[in-house]
């Protein structure tokens, strides 16, 4: 009698259990007004606090939330968002005028208090709580941040710092009474003026946001202006690219990115899909040890730059997603020397060189990567042959290469690093100055120090911009990189995503989205 | 006294997970790599200052058994640190994630065991016959079939394809799910949600299929040959010879005892479904310890791993000892 019963129990719950499979089926009803964003993303975040991550995706999420003093355009243009204006009195000083009737999502007024709450947050040691904010750094010699009247607070600098506006655009501004009142939770509950507010989710699951109705709008320079027109937006973490591919074309998200070259035609053959670029901010390329043989030879460094036809590279193993660079600047950056032409594919002339240097015969190399890159490596490896030069390509572990990188270790590596503010300040301060932090090079040239430092500090644009021709000319000479590429970015939508344009610094900004 | 032991049992495994967890604080640290500067990126803008301060806040500037000592200390409170990338407890970010891990496992399980007992007890009924040699060529495909590839092309048919089924994660968000123990079946049970429940069991299905099918293969094979031998014992054809009827010959005579060794094989199994999901959850966007610790080992997140694989540890240690309690259930002589 008790078998049976149990029999009954598990017949009912499987039942049960076909049964739901059906309820959930019957799609929700989608009225104009009412629909929902999915973005794939190919990571998880780290954390939801805006001062306590050092990671483009997560700041993606936490910019959808939260607003920022200004914003970039897609094309990288730094624009007024909570602050209305600014004026820079004198190289020492930045003031901002924070726009009026800006509320959070609780519902309290934005004040000058809450801006300089956030900017103490990052800028000072021990402000979270006894432990110090990682964005510090990117608040440059920023050292104090004063309230000057009831709607204009003040950056007051240790030295001149030209980059200051690219740099705001990277903090997020919080509530002060909110934080005070959390602590912490911040990272698991935010609470910012942003044109979308958290509902729900986790940093290792999904976070859904909604609409924000009272939204100030954003900056007027980017309209539409006014609330987001999605009710709902929900970012979904795809670590793996077949996921997120499979994920867009079956219809269960709207927008995707970092896709690889190799996938785009793929997406491209599927009518419900568009794919969209824009130039990255990401430079590619080789770094040589400058300090051993036979990387200590200038003319052997150009000639691996002749010997490397980076054209073919960018064509067939980039499938033409990225531009070949004329030294060591972005292509669309600011500063870029325009008369600078890339160095060309020319085997007999680095023949030539190499021959002069007494490498005629070539010799062995090993080209360390990480294993995302090595495609590329592979290729140039193939063309290096053609000179002579017998390289193998290793890939490794990032951690435990950049270690050997630093310690001088290795010959030559293919890397890349991340320029989003245009600027060649945080491009080629650590990768080229003597002993900075991304130096694998190690490359030293006290004329070059001299010229960056200077150039640091150098407020006025034009001849700031003279500063860093000069740097790039001694840099192109002295070649202590394989100049490469910057790839562009690649990311995909559904066809009926209406009002979204990739960033050139990668974020996904969902306030001006629609869905058809 | 059964109890005892299994108490017992239970206390043991308690060094092996501290053990382990020394172990992996020694190969994490002692791992070219620095967690600081990982965090911080491929780009500008890093003051020395900045990395100095992290540097002290997350003790690396200190001695390894000093360091060894603030962890055992914590440990000692049950407090297994505060993970560096995320800046939340460790136990906090596992909690999250284990309910997915082990609903998936639990999935896969039962998909394996459904499919596997019957087919491995068919083919040695029916040895050497067509449903056979069919379904031991197919359990050999399981084994060799790498679980990314299998796990992409079943989202492709599934769910590009036919658009029957998701292809990512746990729950769509429509269902609006109130969570209360993380384990989402039981929840939309619990809440009467049966849309939730519907939803949980298709985001369920392919990860499930993806994840037990290697397992499904190997029990099915040693299902297979315990029951070739079981049937060719004295007792079973003595109960032939009592005229009991072939099924109740097979099922309670013969596959009762061919199960003690295709249990051994179940709670092994067990323990690498664990392992193994780490592949299945970055596959299927699973948010659950596997896809957690898979990233936090890239960026030296040394607290989030050394907690990540204690909790491995744990259940592969609580998995073998379930399997020796049904040993005694099975086979009445056999004593834990």
């Amino acid at each position: 009698m008790k078998k049976r019963a149990w029999y009954f129990a598990v017949l009912a719950l499987a039942v049960l259990m076909i049964g739901s499979l059906f309820a959930g089926c019957q799609p929700a009803e989608k009225e104009a007004e009412d629909y929902t964003i999915i973005v794939g993303l190919s990571q998880t975040i780290m954390t939801l606090d805006p001062a306590n991550h050092r990671d483009r995706v997560t700041e993606t999420v936490i910019r959808n939330i939260y607003d920022g003093l200004v914003t970039r355009k897609p094309d990288g243009t730094v624009v007024p968002e909570i602050a209305e204006s600014w004026t820079n009195p004198d190289p020492l000083t930045w003031e901002f005028k924070i726009r009026s009737g800006i509320k959070f999502h609780n519902g309290s007024d934005l004040t000058v208090e809450d801006v300089k709450f956030t900017f103490d947050r990052v800028i000072q040691e021990g402000a979270m709580e006894g432990e110090t904010s990682p964005r510090k750094g990117l608040m440059g010699p920023v050292t104090e941040v004063e309230i000057v009247g009831d709607d204009t607070i003040r950056f007051v600098l240790k030295k001149p710092w030209p980059i200051l506006l690219a740099m705001l655009p990277h903090q997020q501004i919080v509530s002060k009474a909110y934080v005070e009142e959390v602590g912490s939770d911040i990272a698991t509950k935010p609470m910012g003026c942003g044109p979308f507010k958290f509902v729900e989710g986790s940093i290792d699951e999904r976070i859904v946001l909604e609409r924000f109705d009272d939204y100030y709008g954003g900056s007027p320079e980017i309209p539409p202006v006014g609330p987001a027109p999605a009710k709902r937006v929900i970012f979904e973490f795809m670590p793996e690219v077949s996921t997120r591919i499979a994920a867009l074309q079956g219809g269960d998200v709207h927008i995707i990115h970092n896709i690889p070259p190799d996938m785009v035609s793929t997406l491209e053959a599927d009518p419900n899909v568009i794919v969209k670029t824009v130039e990255g901010t990401r430079m590619h390329m080789f770094e040589m040890n400058v300090t051993k043989p036979p990387f200590d030879d200038v003319r052997v460094r150009q000639a691996v730059n002749y010997a490397i036809d980076m054209d073919a590279i960018v064509k067939n193993v980039l499938s033409g997603y990225g531009t070949v660079v004329a030294g060591p600047l972005l292509p669309h950056g600011f500063a870029r020397d325009p008369d600078l032409k890339p160095y060309g594919y020319d085997p007999a002339k680095a023949k030539k060189l190499l021959e002069e240097a007494g490498y005629a015969d070539g010799f062995e190399l090993v080209i360390d990567t990480t294993d995302e890159l090595k495609d590329v490596v592979y290729a140039a490896a193939s063309m290096l042959a053609d000179v002579g030069i017998e390289a193998t390509v290793r890939t490794w572990d990032w951690g435990v290469l950049k270690e050997q990188l630093l310690a001088g270790e290795r010959m030559m590596c293919f890397g890349n690093w991340g320029n989003s503010t245009l600027d060649p300040s945080d491009l080629l301060v650590p990768k080229l100055r003597s002993n900075d932090r991304g130096n694998y090079s190690h490359y030293s040239n006290p004329e070059l120090d001299a010229l960056l430092d200077a150039a640091e500090v150098e407020t006025d644009r034009e001849v700031r911009k003279t500063l860093y021709y000069q740097a790039q000319a001694i840099i192109y000479e002295d070649a202590p990189w394989v100049f490469s590429y910057v790839g562009r970015e690649i990311e995909a939508c559904r066809s009926n995503v209406e009002n979204w344009q990739p960033s050139t610094d990668s974020r996904i900004n969902l306030h001006r989205v629609k869905l058809k | 006294m059964q109890a005892a032991k299994i108490a017992e049992r239970i206390l043991i495994a308690i060094p092996v997970v501290i053990g382990i967890g020394i172990i992996i604080f020694l190969i994490m640290r002692l791992t070219p790599g620095d967690p600081v500067d990982i965090m911080m990126g491929q780009a500008g803008h890093v003051s020395a200052r900045e990395i100095e301060l992290l540097t002290e806040q997350w003790h690396l500037n200190e001695p390894l058994h000093i360091q060894l000592g603030y962890f055992l200390r914590d440990l000692a409170r049950g407090d297994l640190g505060t993970s560096f990338t995320k800046g939340r407890p460790v136990w906090d970010l596992i909690k999250g994630a284990l309910p997915a891990t082990l609903e998936l496992a639990l999935g896969a399980a039962i998909f394996a065991l459904l499919l596997a007992i019957p087919i491995g007890v068919i083919s040695a009924v029916k040895q050497n016959s067509f449903i056979d040699r069919a379904s031991m060529t197919v359990a050999f495909f399981g084994i060799c079939m790498p679980v990314f590839y299998l796990g992409i092309i079943l989202m492709l048919v599934f769910s590009v394809k036919m658009g029957v089924l998701p292809t990512y994660g746990r729950i769509s968000y429509e269902v609006m799910l109130h969570k209360v123990t993380g384990f989402y079946m039981l929840d939309s049970i619990i809440t009467g949600n049966w849309a939730a429940l519907g939803s949980t069991l298709k985001h369920l299905i392919l990860p499930s299929i993806t994840l037990g099918f290697p397992m499904a293969a190997i029990v099915a094979r040693v299902m297979r040959s315990s029951m070739l031998e079981v049937l060719r014992n004295d007792y079973v054809v003595m109960a032939r010879a009592k005229g009991l009827r072939e099924f109740s010959v097979i099922v309670k005579h013969a596959m009762r005892n061919a199960m003690i060794p295709t249990v051994t094989v179940i709670g092994l199994e067990i323990g690498m479904l664990l392992g193994g999901n780490m592949i299945v959850e970055t596959v299927f966007s699973w948010p659950g310890l596997g896809r957690l610790v898979v990233n936090s080992i890239f960026v030296r997140d040394y607290p989030l791993v050394q907690g990540v694989v204690m909790v491995y540890a744990f259940t592969f240690v609580a998995a073998n000892l379930v399997v020796d309690i049904l040993y005694t259930y099975i086979n009445p002589k056999i004593s834990i």
